[in-house]
């Protein structure tokens, strides 16, 4: 215990801290530049100095240890007039451009001085000036008014691990700079931003256009973009999004944010939202009602069904929707359509893995917390970059590192490349092969566990099939790695899996997993991929994760929603897409995703869609799938409605509304009057309603409320009967037979900056990543003769594109990277699929590609 | 890039110390002895070699007066003209360089020949004017005397 006096008051510690820590901790506030509570404490600006007894001179409290018996007083005259010194010091230089700089009103230096500082200034000299830069598309960097605290260089390097920004020079010519002294070409996370404390890094998406004081309201919600689910602030003033903004040490992210997180939310406020309900007719879509489009659905739904059954309609549910939007959907495809074909395009990844590991692994087996990546020994990343998809997850992985935790990372992973302590990059198609040998020479070494009957059978299978010793370099070395962690990561991103035989990469990071006892993370690209598994938009699962064969189940569903579940499973994503091909499939009801762009195979998926009777699109803007819909309804986005949404640690977080305005509904609502209109009655007065009625029939979110919910640490089981799946027989391992002879593969890009199609009308984020280049490795480059900016036209078996190349030095094999983003050049045009026949995920084929340079 | 001699140098550097940080101030020396002068590429073969970001190394060398920021000559003269060295004449000496080389302070002769440079006291207070050429020390200085030093440096 540390007792110590500050102020004449006595406080006790329970763990060492500064002294900066215990006074604050005591409500007594010194003032701070230097120091910022997500940062290291740094000692420079010399503004919390305080006097300690029997210590000679004063002593900067940030940095100091509080010691027992210490007595400090934090104001005295000595104090103050050091105090107004160094802030008269900071004057200097410092322009008094308040009226016209943006901080001004959340400015440090300016509520220093106001509190403490001199009320006027001695020095009479010109003051140092630097022209502003706007060189950046994000960021102006006014160096006159940067004070050197380092808070936003320390920010970038120890906390977001970047390292893009450094001072520059020394003395009074110090600045912050990027390397380049103009472009910050950066991972703009814009968390300088969060630490500036004067006005010298601004972003140039709301600079000049409103004051912090002019703010109508501030709502606290979570992010739209990724897996993670970040909890942000939204500013809005006249009824727009004004800036995004995160609250240090608010939410899982703690304060932090990435570059979508923060400024992707333009879009929202996009001129081309789909305003009103759009119907075709003679083959084009006009502009109609609400109630001639809903009539038009509910109908079509109908005759459908009348004529041909609920197996000839077919539903795909969102990832980017709410828990409550995906409930009410897949009950109005059982209920209302009489159909269990629902799915979503989580089955291409998310929603296939994490079945396929609850089965094996037990229920809640991927419900671990991010926070607690930061204190593992080992981390495996295999299957993409999670600096990348799931940015704030990546920070964890980061900070991991700092402290010391072994990276060893399988594949290329950009973001970790000063990170990493290994790294293994097996030829294309060839990963499989890799972990199975992995998982053998584990078996060799630790046995069998025993408890897991399933598990236990198929890793003896798969051993005595093995084939000679395995020889890769570095491989002996992960294997070391692994089996002397205490306390091991498994992160997996779904590139690995997107294979015709996936599973046998799934049955082996299982088995490393199990005899590991790592505990796993699945990256996860939309923010509700997890919501969509655990609210029934499934084919084999009712909400909750019952399953659909035991009848028990089924029998309460059917007696809480008053009506008769069909009794077989239904057909996932792709043969949905199959079905729709030739014609088993009718009619297709799509809420808020992008099959035609999203899916491999863009000609097939499109013509498969086209060749339907009837496609019904909700979503909030005019996507390429929509484009072909018979009907298009005009759906709300982040910030104009209120839901849960479940996050890949498993945790439910709530979004909120923020703004009024909007010309579409809630997915929900939409879905519930033409349910209305169909016979099967929904009555939800508000999205709260919706939830009430999740806890009410589904086991897993028992008694789950809004209020609970939005105290942020609604974690896995939640209140819920998590229900172990029983499995003992292993699962069965398809080798394909494809030989792949290609001398450069395309490979799926997961940009930073970009998510799926929401981020194009992102315009801040369009400046940052605004054109797709084909991302080749050094020797690739070198093999074709190509340069940083050359054109080449590249072609698969299906297709070819055109694209500047660019050079990327962390890529380590012949893939080539080329995105899913931007219109009209999608990657998914020039491949093609097969179906993984045991989790039913799109194996993509066709990879080979020939580069041409222009 | 670095050819491959410089390039073992480099990693016989890092190799002597447990961070590779530590290896930056010495990596940085060699790059100027190699080009000259530390430009962006220049840096970024530094940060590349020692896998460290180029914000970090240019921070760095930013820092520190003896790395050159910008193309220097063949040889760099670096002058000193604090107290002693001025009282002995030091500031005629600049004039005459100029005039006699076409060199001014941080500037380069047009012949690309000589850079120089005003440096601080270089502690040769005793034998005053006093400077460096490249790594070579020379004091006592006049006109005549310099004019017979930098025959040696073409």
């Amino acid at each position: 215990m540390i007792t110590l006096t500050i102020n004449d008051k006595e406080i006790t510690l329970d763990k060492p801290l500064t002294v900066l820590e215990a006074a604050r901790q005591a409500g007594i506030k010194i003032p701070t530049l230097c120091y910022h509570e997500a940062l290291k404490p740094y000692g420079g600006c010399r503004l919390c100095v305080v006097e300690v007894e029997r210590m000679p001179r004063l002593q900067t409290a940030c940095t100091l240890m509080a010691a027992d018996g210490m007595v400090v007083k934090t104001e005295s005259d000595t104090v103050s007039k050091v105090r107004r010194g160094i802030l008269e010091f900071l004057l200097i230089n410092h322009p008094l451009d308040c009226p016209y700089c943006d901080k001004a009103g959340e400015c440090e230096l300016q509520d220093l001085v106001n509190k403490y500082g001199p009320t006027v200034g001695r020095y009479i000299e010109e003051k140092r000036r630097v022209p502003e830069s706007h060189k950046d598309e994000i960021f102006t960097r006014n160096m006159s008014r940067c004070v050197v605290c380092t808070r936003c260089v320390r920010m970038c390097g120890d906390v977001q691990g970047a390292s893009a920004i450094s001072i520059m020079g020394r003395g009074n010519r110090s600045r912050m700079e990027p390397f380049s002294a103009e472009s910050f070409n950066c991972e703009y996370c814009g968390n300088c931003l969060t630490v500036c404390p004067v006005g010298a890094i601004l972003s140039r998406l709301y600079i000049h256009s409103f004051r912090p004081w002019q703010v109508d309201k501030e709502v606290e919600t979570i992010c739209s973009y990724c897996g993670v689910g970040c909890s942000l602030v939204a500013q809005v003033r006249d009824d727009a999004i004004k800036r995004v903004i995160p609250r240090m040490g608010f939410g899982l992210n703690k304060g932090l944010l990435c570059s979508r997180g923060r400024f992707g939310y333009e879009y929202i406020n996009s001129g081309e939202r789909l305003k009103t309900p759009l119907v075709r007719k003679d083959g084009k879509l006009v502009e109609s009602t609400w109630s001639e489009a809903l009539g038009i659905v509910a109908d079509k739904l109908m005759k459908v069904k009348n004529s041909h059954g609920g197996s000839a309609l077919a539903g795909i549910a969102s990832p980017r929707c709410s828990n409550e939007d995906n409930y009410v959907f897949q009950k109005f495809m059982r209920m209302a359509c009489g159909t269990n074909n629902i799915d979503s395009i989580s089955r291409t990844g998310f929603a296939a893995a994490q079945k396929y590991f609850e089965d094996l692994l037990g229920q809640g087996t991927t419900a671990n917390i991010i926070e607690g990546l930061k204190n593992s020994e080992t981390i495996f990343i295999l299957g993409g970059d999670p600096t990348a998809i799931n940015p704030i997850l990546g920070l964890a992985i980061r900070e991991a590192a700092r402290r010391g935790a072994k990276i060893a990372v399988l594949g290329n992973a950009k973001g970790l490349e000063r990170f990493k302590t290994l790294q293994l990059v097996p030829s294309v198609f060839k990963e499989a092969d890799v972990l199975e040998a992995l998982l053998n020479e584990i078996y060799n070494v630790k046995g069998l566990r025993g408890e897991n009957p399933a598990l236990d059978k198929g890793i003896r299978a798969l051993y005595e099939k093995a084939a000679a010793a395995f020889d890769m370099q570095g491989f002996d070395n992960l294997k070391k790695i692994l089996l002397d962690s205490a306390s091991t990561a498994v992160v997996l991103g779904m590139d690995l899996l997107q294979r015709t035989d996936g599973h046998r990469s799934l049955f082996a990071i299982a088995g490393l997993i199990y005899l590991l006892e790592a505990r796993l993370y699945l990256l996860s690209e939309k923010p509700n991929e997890q919501g969509v598994v655990d609210t029934g938009c499934v084919p084999d699962m009712l909400p909750g994760g019952r399953p659909l064969g035991i009848h028990d189940f089924k029998r309460k569903f059917e007696a809480a929603w008053n009506g008769v579940i069909p009794e077989n499973e239904g057909l996932t994503l792709l043969e949905i897409i199959e079905g729709a091909k030739n014609k088993k499939i009718k009619a297709l009801y799509i809420m808020g995703e992008n099959p035609v762009f999203n899916l491999p195979n863009e000609s097939f998926v499109s013509e498969a869609l086209k060749s339907l009777d009837f496609l019904v699109v909700q979503d909030i803007f005019l996507t390429e799938t929509a484009e072909i819909a018979d009907v298009v309804l005009p759906a709300l986005g982040w910030t104009e409605k209120t839901g849960t949404y479940t996050n890949l640690e498993r945790r439910i977080q709530l979004q909120k509304k923020a703004v009024e305005t909007s010309n579409g509904m809630e997915d929900w609502k939409i879905i519930a009057e033409i349910s209305n209109k169909m016979g099967y009655r929904m009555n939800f007065a508000d999205s709260k309603e919706v939830m009430d009625e999740i806890a009410k029939v589904s086991p897993l979110y028992r008694d789950l409320t809004y209020q609970e919910i939005s105290k942020g640490n609604c974690l896995w089981p939640y209140n819920g009967e998590p229900l172990r799946g029983e499995i003992s027989e292993a699962p069965a391992v398809f080798k394909t037979a494809n030989e792949y002879k290609g001398d450069f593969y395309l490979a799926v890009e997961k940009p930073l900056f970009h998510s799926g199609t929401l981020s194009r009308r992102s315009p801040a984020l369009m400046k940052i990543y605004s054109e797709p280049a084909l991302k080749v490795s050094v020797k690739t480059a070198e093999k074709l003769g190509l340069n940083e900016g050359d054109r080449v036209q590249f072609f698969t078996q299906i297709g070819s594109k055109e694209a500047i190349v660019s050079i990327d030095e962390s890529i380590k094999d012949n893939r080539v990277y080329y995105s899913n983003n931007f219109k009209g050049n999608g990657i998914f045009s020039l491949l093609t699929f097969n179906i993984d026949k045991l989790t039913k995920m799109p194996g993509l084929e066709g990879c080979e590609v020939k580069i041409k340079k222009l | 890039m670095f050819n491959e001699t410089v390039l073992k140098e480099i990693n016989e550097i890092r190799a002597k110390y447990p961070d590779r940080r530590s290896a930056l101030l010495p990596s940085l020396y060699i790059a100027q002895r190699e080009f000259g002068w530390l430009s962006h590429e220049a840096m970024q073969f530094v940060a590349r070699t020692l896998n460290l970001p180029e914000a970090e190394v240019r921070g760095t060398a930013s820092f520190y007066a003896m790395f050159k920021h910008k193309p220097v000559g063949r040889n760099l003269i670096q002058l000193c003209t604090n107290v002693s060295c001025m009282i002995l004449g030091s500031e005629g000496l600049l004039d005459f360089l100029n005039k006699r080389y076409g060199v001014e302070p941080d500037g380069t002769s047009g012949d690309g020949r000589f850079s120089l440079v005003i440096m601080e006291c270089i502690g040769a207070c005793g034998t005053a004017p006093a400077m460096l050429v490249n790594t070579d020390f020379h004091d006592n200085l006049t006109e005549q005397r310099i004019e017979e030093i930098l025959e040696k440096y073409k």
